[in-house]
């Protein structure tokens, strides 16, 4: 017996047909969320392996496997709930937009003082989240200030704890949502989600985080103002990921959106024909790391990526999202 | 608790005493910005009742507001990253002056008057340093004089303590950058702070919740006339939690953090989006526009005493007899003790705030 009021006036829309969402939500995890942690899982073991075998930054089976983990991560880095966020995991994985430059200074200060963190990867995951994972990989593969800092094998010890640390993390994730899957596929008293909406808009934001984060951060930084474009802070520019970022990102979000448009065909329809158009724009773009922002011309042809993906935002808003029962009330939408 | 009914006496007194200069106005007891059917984002003022008695078009999206103490003038401010905020007489419903934020500024949306009138505080952003700032200006002419640091990340609302001297920020800790839109910049690494600053930028109390809720960004805030401070905060953590997002404080204490049972607090979305005291100051309420509801907590006990279910709702205003909201569909509502009652629907979708004219802070 509740001891309080409960109020229901009369501007609440009452009763949204309950709707089963049992197999969408089976389907995202099953095809979706799974698949791409075990992925990232995988690979990040074989990215330790190669730092084991062989740390010199220019090594080709070490650069490979920093790519090839590195599209794993961005291809789930929208999931970004649960797993991802126990203990801080996915900023440990990926600390970026970095603003102030910590991830440098963390490297100089274990570097410089010969950190003996590293040497355990306890004590390592205990350290600063922006000196982990693949923003600090890549300024030690890539980046000539890493590259010839202090000793040679403090550099090496070092990257094989960053690539431990980042399996470590992506083992962990992987690990939890085998529990996790259960919780957001069956909702209620032992879930985290009470009902299964509330599941599906947990999905939903992911998509429409994610889309917010690739359009806003991910091109936005780089481009900066018109008058004044940033091209040094393209995402992972150095090892000339930025614009992979886009389309891998783009590629496993059209997925999402796919899985959670599965009931209405046409709205699926018209997100997959805003998607198309917007991979399209980021495969014939031909500037890996935003260089080209620096001219107006270049910086015109992101812009008109930035705006093919604020498209799909526009259809994911006032399409999908009402669909799944999401809000989207004039303060509820956006608020401050 | 001798004083406890003289104490309370004393508030609802407060709440009824009109402020000088706004008699001749027409009498707005709230002030709130709203879109409008014809696409015109406007300030509105409206009596206890709903009835809208004046709107001026703003530029662009408004967010909060601020009443001059004595003349029937309000400070309309743009929604952040903006950099304008409109001076409005409210007698004559004409724009009276223009502030603009400084190179290398943006206003957050909030700001406060001091108790003479003579100065006007704001909460900017600046983007270049990523520090907090508070801009203070002139009123006789809305000149700007100078500016101090607010102590933290992202000031967003800010009061005058009941001294009339002491100002409280709501430094919500996360960064941004008008070139990145409202993307968060910081997550990671945000800390926000409840901040108590003299009127010169000295500090004088800094306020951080645990480290496990440094993710929880203090937004809004609301003052009892006796010096307790509520906060409300949007969780910007992991979205299968859903910490407390109202708190209380009092100088020289720790905060105490109050939440709804699990099944209430997770419909929240972790999301507040304003607060107030009751009228008598013995209940104090958020609204949840993602949870489309209002939770209202016993102050005393810190328990929570209701809840009540309305689309967007999120407007919040301290009243005589208990709160007033608004929602995003329009609604202009009373809450008193055990139930809600709708006022009054108008033809336009309100915005974050409602500000009390009448209630002296």
């Amino acid at each position: 017996m509740r001891a309080f009021v409960l109020a229901l006036s009369l501007t609440m829309p009452l009763g949204a047909n309950a709707q089963d969402r049992g197999p969408i939500l089976s389907d995202a995890i099953e095809a979706h969320i799974l698949p791409g942690y075990s992925a990232l899982s995988d690979s990040t073991n074989a990215l330790a392996d190669a730092a084991r075998a062989n740390c010199d930054p220019n090594s080709t089976p070490l650069r490979n496997a920093y790519n090839d983990a590195f599209d794993d991560w961005i291809s789930v880095g929208h999931l970004r709930f649960g797993p991802s966020e126990a203990e801080d995991r996915a900023f440990a994985l990926a600390f970026w937009p970095d603003t102030k430059g910590f991830t440098p200074k963390a490297l100089s200060g274990l570097i410089s003082t010969e950190d003996t963190a590293i040497q355990s990867p306890d004590a390592f995951a205990e350290t600063s989240v922006a000196g982990r994972g693949f923003f600090a990989l890549e300024l030690m593969l890539y980046d000539p200030r890493f590259t010839d800092l202090g000793g040679a094998e403090y550099r090496c010890a070092l990257m094989q704890a960053i690539t431990a640390d980042i399996n470590r993390n992506a083992a962990a994730i992987d690990a939890d949502w085998a529990d996790y899957a259960r919780a957001l596929a069956s909702p209620g008293e032992n879930s985290p989600y009470r009902t299964e909406d509330e599941a599906m808009q947990e999905l939903y934001k992911a998509l429409t985080t994610g889309l917010e984060f690739t359009a806003e951060t991910r091109l936005g930084r780089p481009m900066g103002s018109f008058d004044r474009p940033r091209p040094k802070r393209a995402e992972a520019r150095r090892s000339e990921r930025s614009l992979r970022h886009v389309e891998l990102s783009l590629i496993a979000l059209r997925d999402l959106a796919a899985r959670l448009a599965a009931d209405h065909p046409d709205i699926a329809a018209d997100l997959d024909d805003a998607f198309a158009a917007a991979i399209d724009r980021a495969q014939s773009l031909d500037d890996p790391a935003f260089a080209g922002v620096a001219t107006p011309q270049g910086r015109l042809r992101v812009e008109a990526l930035q705006q093919s993906i604020n498209d799909i935002r526009a259809i994911a808003s006032t399409e999908l999202g009402p669909t799944l029962g999401i809000n989207a009330g004039f303060n509820s939408l956006d608020g401050d | 608790m001798t004083n406890r009914r003289s104490f309370l006496a004393g508030l609802a007194a407060a709440s009824l005493a009109p402020l000088r200069g706004w008699s001749a106005v027409g009498a707005p007891d709230y002030l709130a910005a709203a879109l409008f059917p014809d696409g015109t984002f406007r300030l509105a003022g409206l009596d206890t009742g709903g009835d809208i008695l004046f709107s001026l078009p703003l530029p662009a999206r408004g967010h909060a507001a601020a009443a001059h103490p004595h003349h029937a003038q309000a400070v309309a401010f743009a929604r952040r990253p903006g950099t304008f905020a409109i001076i409005i007489d409210c007698a004559t419903g004409t724009q009276t002056a223009v502030l603009e934020a400084p190179k290398s500024r943006h206003f957050y949306g909030h700001g406060v008057f001091s108790t003479d009138g003579t100065r006007l505080f704001t909460t900017e952003n600046d983007f270049e340093t990523v520090q907090g700032v508070i801009g203070v200006w002139n009123t006789d002419d809305y000149t700007r004089i100078g500016e101090f640091a607010s102590g933290g990340v992202g000031p967003h609302d800010m009061r005058l303590m009941p001294d009339g001297r002491t100002l409280v920020v709501a430094n919500g800790g996360i960064e941004t950058h008008p070139e990145t839109g409202r993307t968060k910049l910081n997550l990671p690494v945000m800390q926000p702070r409840l901040t108590y600053l003299d009127q010169y930028g000295g500090a004088l109390e800094q306020v951080e919740l645990p480290q496990e809720l440094h993710k929880n960004s203090i937004r809004h805030l609301a003052v009892r006339p006796d010096g307790l401070i509520g906060f409300a905060m949007q969780w910007q953590g992991d979205t299968s939690q859903h910490p407390p997002l109202l708190g209380l404080h009092r100088r020289g204490e720790k905060p105490l953090l109050l939440s709804a049972p699990d099944g209430d607090q997770s419909t929240l979305q972790g999301y507040a989006g304003s607060i107030a005291f009751s009228g008598a100051g013995e209940t104090v309420a958020i609204t949840c526009p993602r949870g489309n509801a209002v939770h209202r907590f016993r102050v005393a006990d810190g328990q929570l005493d209701g809840v009540f279910l309305h689309e967007d709702v999120c407007g919040l205003g301290t009243a005589s007899n208990g709160f007033v909201f608004t929602t995003g569909t329009g609604v202009i509502g009373q809450l008193s003790t055990n139930k809600a009652q709708i006022s009054n629907r108008a033809d336009c979708q309100w915005d974050n705030h409602l500000i009390p004219i009448r209630t002296a802070a």
